[in-house]
């Protein structure tokens, strides 16, 4: 049939490989190096794909002139906020559907991942009202909280996955020591899970750094406003003509992410239970 | 120091019942075996006795006292788990301490017991290390370890050696049999290894399908087993069965190879059973069946000859002492030592001999 390590089959996959690369990183690179042309360079008729002289001035201009640093605070204090709350929530969400059998159990979990199915689109329509009759409009909270459907399921059932995984032995040695439920989670369970709190804390921060429809939405003071409405705001007008330094806005503020990943993938890949089982 | 007993205990699942109603007393100090074929219920009894699941019928006391409703930290009893269940992110001390630390013990005595343990199981130099730096033996030991601080009243194993390779396996059973010398605390243990339930056990329970088949000493049920089934698990090799035909009158049936005399019993018997080491190889002769050498294997000081009896398609096998070769296919007479026989009535319980063997016709 089809030979995996065929002459034929390498190259098919190499140029699917540089077709999918392609389109996902050459924005990548065009944004990296118009972020650092200078401004002649920059709007020249026929664009240069390597710059010509590399400079830092829109980076300096947008961290100093602009309000990106507000917004990037701002979506600091919300992202932050509902991860840690989305985790808290998914990890007690988790380990009750993984490890407690009660009537209902399944049905409650599909319920819940089924939220996942909707367009976020449509749950703000009955977010809004709600948020409104309780005076959270305009308000960092109210946007937190709305911002926990996003990862809420798909967090939920990532820790549910993981900790279905947990030998029930372990569990039951520390309950015939003498631990509560709520102690064995705290210090047995909570302690070996590590990686994938890490990987669902991330997740959700990424999902809230990365909304635009909610904080738009619910979120009309400036002074509040978060890094995607902000942007969006700055530099996507009739107006601007700032390319150079939308282009150094947008990397400052997929920074954070990028740099979280890079410290924290070691923590995908580790397996800490290593030695509890044989 | 403690005495259990279980009376009429019974577990289900759903509608699935997986103990039928057990009966059972572990005497103070007593090193109890629980054997039996893989999902007969050993890990559910030791469970339940442990407190880990509850009883859904019965009732089991300690010392006289109704536990039934009592969490397990409180009976005073420590499990050793198949899988060792250590705690990974902790060092060997802090898993051993575990249990004392949850339970308020000052620090200084937590580290005076876990260091008493360990000297004990020789891990004194792996106290700072953690479980995944161990060797499997060593992990074994912590998991015992772990056990020994809480200075229980009743120790359960649930197969704590099947994880191991054989030479460490043996080494653990001694360390087991030290321990129980050294604690003689009231143990309860399963095991699927033979050797160890008939080496470490004072009383085998065996058990079967979720009911008790017969408790006994090692040698009791070896002798002298109850049934059929118990006859059947108890011993390696396996015993061999022959089902007897027709009787010829005097005492003597027909088997798969030939017929064999036996002695007068009580009921009709419908079946034998011989250990391999009650069977000889000979030249014809009285009690000798015939048939052809099916494969041998060599185990140095013994040798088993795998025989096919004639007209059966099972083999029986006979324990020989030495080494001693055959040609394939070579055709033997096996001898059946009739005063050592067991006989099997037609429900499987074993049926004892009222007289001495008969005289052959
Ligand atoms: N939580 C459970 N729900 C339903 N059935 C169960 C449960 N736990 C055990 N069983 C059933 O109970 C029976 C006995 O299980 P148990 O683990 O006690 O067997 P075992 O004798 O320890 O077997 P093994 O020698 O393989 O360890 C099995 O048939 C098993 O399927
Ligand atoms: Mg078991």
């Amino acid at each position: 049939m089809f030979d995996l390590s065929s002459r034929q089959a390498k190259t098919i996959f190499c140029v699917a490989l540089a077709f999918i690369g392609f389109f996902l990183f050459f924005p990548i690179y065009w944004l990296v190096i118009s972020s650092i042309k200078g401004n002649t360079e920059l709007y020249r008729a026929v664009p240069t794909p390597v710059p010509l002289a590399p400079t830092l001035e829109h980076f300096v201009k947008a961290l100093t002139a602009g309000k990106l640093p507000m917004y990037l605070g701002n979506s600091l204090i919300v992202s932050g906020a509902s991860a840690c709350l989305v985790t808290i929530l998914a990890l007690y969400a988790g380990y009750s559907f993984a490890k407690y059998r009660y009537a209902g159990r399944q049905p409650v979990m599909l319920f819940m991942l089924s939220a996942q199915m909707f367009p976020f689109g449509l749950l703000l329509i009955s977010l809004y009202p709600m948020m409104s009759n309780l005076g959270l409009l305009d308000t960092r909270l109210g946007l937190i909280l709305s911002y926990i459907v996003f990862a809420m399921p798909v967090s939920t059932y990532m820790l549910y996955s993981y900790f279905s995984q947990v030998p029930d032995e372990l569990i039951d040695a520390a309950r015939a020591d003498g631990a509560s439920d709520l102690r064995i989670f705290h210090t047995i369970v909570l302690p070996i899970s590590v990686p994938p709190v890490v990987t669902v804390f991330l997740y959700s921060f990424m999902w809230s750094w990365n909304d635009l429809l909610y904080s738009m939405t619910l979120i009309v003071s400036d002074d509040k406003r978060t890094i995607g409405p902000g942007l969006l705001l700055t530099y996507l007008n009739e107006v601007n003509s700032d390319w150079g330094g939308a282009m150094a806005a947008s990397l400052l503020a997929s920074a954070p992410i990028v740099i979280a990943f890079m410290f924290l993938q070691r923590y995908f890949i580790q397996g800490v239970t290593a030695g509890a089982i044989k | 120091m403690a005495k259990l007993e279980l009376s009429g205990v019974k577990k289900s699942y759903g509608s699935t019942d997986v103990l039928k109603g057990i009966d059972l007393t572990v005497e103070d100090g007593e090193f109890v075996a629980f054997v039996g074929p893989s999902g007969c219920g050993k890990s559910t009894l030791l469970r339940l006795i442990c407190g880990l699941d509850e009883i859904s019928e019965g009732t089991m006391a300690i010392d006289g006292h109704i536990v039934n409703d009592v969490p397990p930290s409180k009976r005073g009893i420590a499990m050793v788990f198949q899988s060792y269940a250590l705690y990974p992110h902790m060092s060997v001390a802090d898993n051993m301490g575990y249990a004392l630390r949850l339970a308020g013990t000052p620090n200084g005595e937590i580290r005076q017991r876990v260091q008493a343990a360990a000297r004990i199981l020789r891990l004194d130099a792996y106290l700072d290390r953690k479980p995944r730096q161990l060797s499997g033996g060593q992990r074994q030991r912590v998991a015992i370890g772990r056990a020994i601080v809480r200075e229980p009243k009743v120790f359960l194993f649930d197969e704590p050696l099947s994880n191991l390779d054989a030479a460490l396996r043996v080494d653990m059973r001694i360390e087991i049999a030290r321990m129980k010398e050294r604690l003689g605390t009231t143990m309860v243990y399963v095991t699927h290894d033979q050797v160890e339930a008939m080496t470490l056990a004072d009383k085998i329970v065996v058990l079967n399908a979720g009911k008790v088949e017969q408790i006994g000493s090692p040698l009791e049920l070896y002798n002298k087993p109850g049934n059929r089934f118990v006859a059947g698990f108890i011993g390696s090799p396996k015993m061999n069965f022959l089902k007897l035909g027709k009787g010829c009158g005097n005492g003597s049936y027909a088997v798969a190879g030939g017929s064999v005399t036996l002695p007068v019993f009580a009921h009709a018997p419908v079946e034998i059973g011989i250990r391999p080491e009650h069977l000889t190889l000979a030249e014809r002769g009285k009690n000798t069946l015939s048939g052809v050498v099916a494969m041998t294997e060599h185990l140095g000081s013994d040798t088993y000859a795998y025989v096919a009896l004639n007209g059966a398609e099972e083999t029986v096998v006979a324990r020989i002492p030495g080494e001693k070769t055959f040609r394939p296919r070579q055709e033997v007479g096996v001898e059946v030592d009739a005063s050592v026989i067991h006989a099997f009535a037609a429900d499987g319980t074993a049926i004892t001999s009222s007289g001495n063997a008969r005289v052959a016709a």
